[in-house]
């Protein structure tokens, strides 16, 4: 579904992407753990071309994207959902809104069509009662979820998650975990950043390892996690284990 | 020190006072609202990857605000008839005040959009919106809210300095002022209620201000 083609990034002179190929199937789940720093979140960005690879190629569904004159970035961007550390919902919209927004402006979806969606999808994320509130009255954990909420409402074809529970207070990660894991149950294909190794071990059908810009190791969560081959994903996993 | 007040000066002229303080706030309410409508285009303008865009828009900022007023209304009003005729004291006076009141809109604009947390453009861009759509959807929505407290100040700036086109002989509070001062020669009375009129104007909208950004808490 989604290919990557020796991609690379610099920030000036600073070189985040040395060269990452991969490739994410249909309904897989794939899991990017990695020191900080070591261009996890940079590689999910550039798969919604939120940052702009300076080299490399990135197919979706066969079509290059990284081939900016040819394709439509905001249609493209349409089909992948993204959710992001911070949650960035909108704080001038009440939970309804930010989740019919896009549908709207983007898919031109009925207002009816728009909202019946948004509240089924509140209602698998637990949140229907929060329907009319504000963000900036909802936890972080209930912040986040509406954020997927949000995602999801396009009916994307992948979801990238960075960091989804990164900012969240302990008590609220396993609220947004439940959520993804319900996903990844559902089949939806899915790109994750995270710490969360727990999740990764139970959820991921695929880890990958980056550090310094590369995919040092993939493998499944049992193998890498079990019998790590290459001697930083050793020390990585020493570290946090 | 043998000066002795004589406010029956002031309560006799008090009404003419008033009429040119009803000009002082049409002409600062036309340009404040001419110059959100342009300060809102060319603010957008000045945060725009468009690079015509914001060069124009930083040329017209640049210039605006780095040359006196007095010197722009000479311009509109002296300058301007070389080609377009006799412009009358009040369309000068408005589009010289809307001009200039858009430049320093355009600022306030600009800084409130920049000061929006960069996550939002990025969620707005990764459901699949267009530059335009984020900016009118989500960003500038949130941009009205942080700039209404500076508008109040911009609006409380050009109500004093719209004083200026008295020099045009457009009757607006100070040259009503100058000319009842110039006549019944109490200039200490006559210029004192001036000010306290001024005040009586700036203060309202200080309240009003205040008032708004509350109002815009609660709701947030």
């Amino acid at each position: 579904m989604i290919k990557v083609v020796d991609l690379q990034k610099r920030f000036g002179t600073l070189r985040v992407l040395n060269g990452i190929t991969n490739e994410v199937r249909e309904g897989e789940v794939v899991c990017v753990i990695g020191p900080s720093g070591s261009g996890k979140s940079t590689f999910l960005r550039c798969l919604n071309l939120l940052e702009i690879p300076d080299g490399g190629q990135i197919y979706f569904d066969g079509v290059e994207i990284t081939d900016l004159k040819k394709v439509d970035i905001n249609q493209i961007r349409a089909e992948m959902g993204m959710v992001f550390q911070r949650f960035n919902l909108f704080p001038h919209m009440n939970v309804v809104e930010n989740i019919c927004l896009a549908p709207l402006k983007v898919r031109k979806c009925s207002r009816e069509e728009a909202e019946a969606r948004a509240y089924d999808l509140l209602r698998k994320v637990g949140l229907q009662e929060k329907a009319l509130a504000y963000p900036d009255t909802l936890s972080g954990g209930q912040q986040q979820r509406v954020a997927i909420a949000r995602a999801l409402a396009m009916q994307p074809k992948v979801m990238l998650f960075d960091e989804p529970t990164s900012a969240l207070d302990p008590e609220m990660i396993k609220e947004v975990l439940d959520v993804m894991k319900e996903l990844a149950k559902e089949g939806l294909t899915m790109v994750v950043v995270t710490h969360e190794m727990g999740f990764a071990r139970e959820v991921a059908d695929r880890v990958l390892f980056m550090d310094e810009g590369l995919i040092i190791e993939e493998n499944t969560p049992d193998q890498l996690f079990n019998s790590p081959q290459h001697e930083r994903t050793k020390l990585f996993l020493s570290k946090i284990l | 020190m043998g000066y002795k007040w004589d406010l029956s000066v002031v309560v006799r002229f008090l009404p003419v006072l008033l009429q040119g303080a009803a000009l002082t706030i049409q002409l600062t309410c036309i340009a404040v609202g001419m110059g959100i409508l342009i300060g809102t285009f060319v603010g957008i303008g000045r945060v725009s990857k468009n690079k015509l865009l914001y060069t124009l828009s930083s040329i017209y900022v640049t210039f605006i605000r780095g040359t006196p007023m007095l010197v722009q209304l000479y311009l509109v009003y002296f300058g301007l008839p070389a080609y377009f005729g006799t412009i009358p004291p009040r369309m000068a006076a408005i589009i010289t005040l809307s001009v200039n009141s858009g430049a320093y809109v355009a600022e306030i604009v600009r800084a409130g959009i920049q000061s929006i947390d960069r996550g939002q453009l990025e969620a707005a861009r990764s459901l699949g919106m267009t530059y335009s759509q984020a900016m009118r959807y989500v960003l500038i929505p949130q941009t009205f809210k942080r700039i209404i407290p500076p508008l109040g100040n911009e609006f409380i700036a050009l109500l004093k300095d719209s004083s200026i086109v008295s020099v045009i002989a457009l009757e607006e509070l100070v040259r009503k002022g100058s000319m009842i001062a110039g006549r019944t020669f109490r200039a200490f009375e006559i210029w004192t209620a001036v000010a306290l009129l001024f005040l009586c104007m700036t203060l309202p909208i200080t309240q009003l201000v205040n008032y708004a950004e509350r109002w815009l808490k609660q709701n947030d």
